[in-house]
């Protein structure tokens, strides 16, 4: 079985399909970039994955665990699987330290010290060391959204999940994010990536699934999706996008 | 008409004034620490709870709140001994308060723990926290900071509303309006005296809370 | 002499009743012309007004409302005559229900945003038809939930006059404890009689208030 399945996936919000038959395998260690028109239905598959939204049918599996099962348990997942969002959603009342820490301290069951010095290794890898006592309002956005990577990284997981976490972001402090991404990406992170940022999918994705009308349009390995778009839909988006 | 004002035959209370004050202050900080608590766990209850356990807290807050608080008073003081149950002055007047604070405690309270946004507890889920564990490590402290003021105001209210147990002749600041008023037949600048030192407990309650928020919200 | 409760107690309890209602339309009349005044100080530009209307709420709602009552009881026969409990306890209402009143629709008129005053001014409105057309409409709309919300406290707290004597429906329920020393079950009765008047109120002046937020 693949690391991630998701098989004939159906997503309904009411009476609106936001997922239909939705068909997907991701391996250990793949990086998958995630394209298409806002209400395509990207945001809502990442959510699907981790279990935040219920899918009305069809499987999905992650790490050989049913998350589509309503009477499954997902804590012990959920503690593997990071998931980095949109609008950060850093804990506003805590220190930057004490939202990475609270993951491994309550959900582990880690000791304060161990927990630090996790916190203290995740900093570094955002590139955020001096920032350990403060809050997140003294932070900029990109700043923000690094202590959220950090925030999933100190819980060690085996997938990461970004749900455009770009795309609230100022343009200039969107570089420090990716390179945090690129530096995962290299040590061999599987990583699905909700994402409007062309130019670093095709740099760092193996591969590019386009989203359209709550399917799965087309995908294919990186270089050759963005090079020889198949399909008509995915050459018109491809085309509106500058990049 | 003439009528010369005499307040310093009132000043000349000064110690049955400075009881009253005791005793209302005392009443006070009991009712608002047990009403506080309780509060909280019956907001929890209204957020998170069973139907069964809802709907009885539902009850709970929608009785209280719907009722005078002299009618409960008088309910527990003089209604109870009827069925068996003989409180004294100022067990009567606890329970009496506290019960009422609790009620409207926990509709400020609830409306703190809806207040906090979604996406707040989604990151807790996705990390893998349980329930409890995300309300009180995520909840609880934004929503009573976003109802700090509608908490103050109705702490600050229910030391005005102790008031009322003086009809129960509990021994608190506007009783002893009534063993003045007795003594020196002032009743105009007895009342008036008490009223402006309500006040002043007032403001002061209000510069405390005040000052009890920079303390527990603000970073150093 | 002491006799059984008795469904001519109820009457009489209802009886009562009317004089709760009653006394909360006067301290509505009453309170709602204060309030009116000491919401267009508190919202006005001129800091002085602002300063009055926030010293006269204030001191209203830092003392109790049996404070209010009494003074205004015992004030009252100083200044006049013997007059009935129920000049005093309108009076006192009055005084208090117009601060809180007002506060609420001062609230009101300050969450109007400046954009709309400017709206007005920009069609040549002058001030008094900003209010009219513009401001006033919209912040009656803001304020009528919280209106709502304050008249079920204005029921509640009429049981206080009874302290002063005016016979409501507390006062009533004293006498009636009185005469059939059953103050449980008359007690009950006077709760359930309250709530039966606050609870249908209170549960109107949420779906007021669900409406108000689907506006905004």
């Amino acid at each position: 079985m693949s690391f991630i399945e998701l098989k004939s996936v159906v997503k309904r919000y009411g009476s609106n399909t936001v997922l239909q038959d939705v068909d997907l395998n991701v391996e250990k260690g793949e990086i998958i970039a995630i394209i298409g028109r806002s209400g395509s239905g990207k945001s809502t598959l990442l959510r699907c994955i981790n279990g935040l939204e219920p899918v009305q049918g069809g499987e999905v599996w992650v790490d050989r665990v049913a998350v589509h099962d309503p009477s499954a348990n997902l804590r012990e997942l959920r503690a593997r699987v990071g998931i980095v969002f949109q609008s950060f959603n850093l804990f506003p009342h805590l220190t930057v330290q004490r939202n990475i820490t609270l993951g491994p301290m309550i959900v582990k069951g880690l000791p304060a010290a161990e927990a630090a010095t996790l916190a203290l290794a995740a900093l570094r890898k955002v590139g955020l060391e001096e920032k350990i006592g403060a809050y997140a309002d003294e932070l900029s956005g990109g700043q923000q959204q690094r202590v959220a990577i950090a925030r999933s990284l100190a819980m060690s997981p085996s997938l990461m999940l970004f749900d455009e976490i770009t795309s609230a972001l100022d343009p200039e402090l969107v570089g420090e994010v990716l390179l945090v991404l690129e530096e995962m990406a290299r040590e061999g992170m599987t990583m699905l990536l909700v994402t409007h940022e062309m130019s670093f999918a095709r740099r760092v994705a193996h591969r590019v699934v386009f989203m359209h009308q709550g399917k799965v349009w087309e995908q294919a390995p990186a270089k050759e999706f963005f090079a020889e778009p198949k399909t008509v839909e995915l050459k018109s988006f491809l085309s509106s996008v500058i990049h | 008409m003439s009528y010369r004002f005499q307040f310093r035959d009132v000043f000349a209370q000064k110690e049955a004034i400075a009881d009253g004050v005791l005793v209302t202050l005392q009443l006070s900080a009991v009712t608002i620490g047990l009403g506080f608590l309780i509060g909280i766990l019956v907001a929890v209850s209204l957020v998170y709870g069973e139907r069964w356990l809802r709907s009885l807290a539902r009850v709970y807050v929608e009785v209280i709140r719907n009722t005078p608080l002299i009618v409960q008073l008088f309910l527990i003081f003089f209604g109870l001994p009827g069925i068996g149950i003989r409180l004294d002055v100022m067990t009567a007047s606890l329970l009496a308060l506290t019960i009422n604070l609790g009620a409207y405690t926990a509709e400020i309270v609830r409306a703190g723990i809806e207040s906090v946004p979604k996406s707040q507890i989604e990151a807790g889920v996705s990390l893998g926290m349980t329930q409890p564990q995300i309300f009180r490590h995520v909840v609880l402290i934004p929503a009573l900071k976003n109802v700090y003021p509608a908490l103050s105001s109705q702490f600050v209210l229910l030391m005005l509303a102790t008031s009322v147990v003086s009809q129960i002749s509990a021994a608190d600041l506007f009783h002893a309006g009534s063993i003045i008023q007795s003594r020196t037949f002032r009743d105009f600048e007895v009342y008036t005296v008490i009223s402006v030192l309500y006040l002043c407990l007032t403001l002061l309650m209000r510069g405390g809370f005040g000052l009890l928020y920079h303390l527990v919200f603000r970073r150093k | 002499m002491i006799r059984e409760l008795a469904l001519v107690d109820v009457y009489f309890l209802l009886l009562a009743l009317r004089w709760t209602i009653g006394l909360t339309l006067l301290a509505l009349l009453g309170g709602g012309a204060v309030g009116l005044f000491v919401a267009a100080f508190g919202a006005a530009r001129n800091p002085v007004l602002r300063g009055v209307a926030m010293v006269y709420v204030g001191t209203v709602q830092g003392i109790p409302l049996l404070g209010w009552l009494f003074i205004f009881y015992f004030g009252l026969s100083i200044v006049g005559y013997n007059l009935p409990p129920l000049v005093a306890a309108t009076v006192g209402f009055s005084i208090y229900a117009g601060a809180f009143l007002g506060e609420i629709w001062r609230g009101a008129l300050v969450a109007i945003p400046k954009t709309q005053w400017e709206a007005g001014l920009s069609i040549g409105l002058n001030y008094i038809e900003q209010l009219r057309h513009v401001i006033i409409p919209q912040a009656v709309r803001m304020a009528i939930a919280p209106t709502v919300g304050f008249v079920v406290q204005l029921i509640k707290n009429t049981s206080l006059a009874a302290v002063i004597g005016f016979v409501e429906l507390t006062r009533e329920g004293q006498l009636t404890t009185a005469s059939t020393f059953q103050p449980f079950s008359v007690y009950l009765l006077v709760a359930l009689m309250y709530f039966s008047l606050c609870y249908p109120l209170t549960q109107y002046s949420r779906v007021l208030e669900r409406k108000r937020r689907v506006l905004h």
